[in-house]
């Protein structure tokens, strides 16, 4: 009678250790842990928030700008590009309002009123950039990509110029360039928005590829293998 | 600033679709002014800067205050500012 089927208890542990050694196969195994490759990091204060608190941007620091708009205290043309461009693209990590607003569109207007200042201060840029992407947080992202976008069609050269940096930026985008949303039927609205990173990757290669010169595919491939070229198919 | 006082519109109209002239007026009247007349009168100039290729204003100080506002060379004026902006003749 006391052969009766003992009710088996399967406890699941994690795989290489101790315990699953000893337990010779009673142990149900389970599956690794998310390595958390996208999972968004962590950011410290940037340099931004503390020179825009202390008042230090040639900007009007008022919250209700009517049309989106900066009230710059200078003319653009007149500004340091090599000591605030770096800043304001230092900004782009911020989240909140009204540092990521203002990072946005100081950068927006240095790029469109910059022209030939632009192209000596590219190295500078590499870092804020490179920052703004490892956050791997899908607003900060979404902004660094357009930025990028718009920094490569500023002037001429820029695409070029940016080539050799592509080891820095890439990466980030490789890691996102899937991350679409498959919703079979259904309607993805950041499509609409311009919020679906998966596309504006795209879109951002395809801009660096046009511009980029003639080395620009190979380098790209390089980082990206999935990467097709827009230009020679 | 003599002139500007001198120069006063007659009427007034609120457009019902977007052309460049609204866009311009509405450029204008984002940094306080009325419309080019004034703000030519009030900064004795020619001409404001413009976009060469769209001939969009570019470039504006600010009335009250002289600080600097920057226009894209594309369209800003939204359709649900159509008709908040106001297109003076003189």
């Amino acid at each position: 009678m006391h052969c009766a089927a003992k009710k088996r208890v399967v406890k699941s542990e994690d795989a290489f250790t101790i315990k699953t050694w000893q337990s010779h196969g009673n142990i149900e195994l389970e599956g690794p842990k998310s390595a958390g490759s996208l999972t968004t990091r962590p950011t410290k204060p940037t340099n931004f928030r503390k020179f825009y608190e202390r008042g230090d941007f040639p900007i009007a620091l008022e919250h209700d700008t009517k049309g989106n708009k900066i009230a710059w205290k200078v003319e653009i043309e007149k500004l340091d590009y090599h000591h605030y461009l770096p800043l304001f693209y230092d900004g782009l990590c911020e989240t909140v309002h009204p540092y990521e607003f203002f990072a946005r569109q100081g950068v927006h207007d240095m790029h469109e009123h910059g022209g030939s200042k632009i192209l000596p201060v590219i190295p500078q840029l590499i870092i804020p950039i490179k920052n703004a992407l490892n956050t791997r947080n899908r607003q900060v992202v979404c902004t660094t990509l357009k930025i990028l976008q718009n920094l490569v069609c500023s002037a001429d050269m820029i695409g070029e110029a940016l080539v050799p940096y592509y080891r820095q930026i890439l990466p980030m985008l490789n890691l996102f360039k899937n991350n679409n949303l498959n919703s079979g039927d259904g309607i993805d609205y950041s499509q609409q928005k311009r919020e679906n990173i998966g596309d504006l990757i795209q879109e951002t290669l395809e801009h660096f590829e046009r511009q980029g010169g003639e080395d620009a595919f190979i380098n790209i491939k390089y980082m990206v293998p999935t990467y097709e070229s827009c230009m020679l198919n | 600033m003599s002139s500007a006082e001198i120069l006063k519109p007659k009427s007034m109209v609120r457009p019902k679709h977007w052309s460049e002239e609204v866009e311009n007026a509405y450029r204008f009247q984002l940094a306080g002014y009325r419309d080019v007349t004034e703000y030519k009168a009030i900064h004795n100039v020619e001409d404001c800067e413009r976009w060469p290729d769209s001939g969009f204003v570019k470039k504006l100080k600010r009335k009250e205050d002289g600080y600097f506002y920057y226009y894209n060379r594309t369209r800003e004026c939204q359709d649900k500012d159509i008709n908040k902006t106001k297109m003076y003749s003189y």
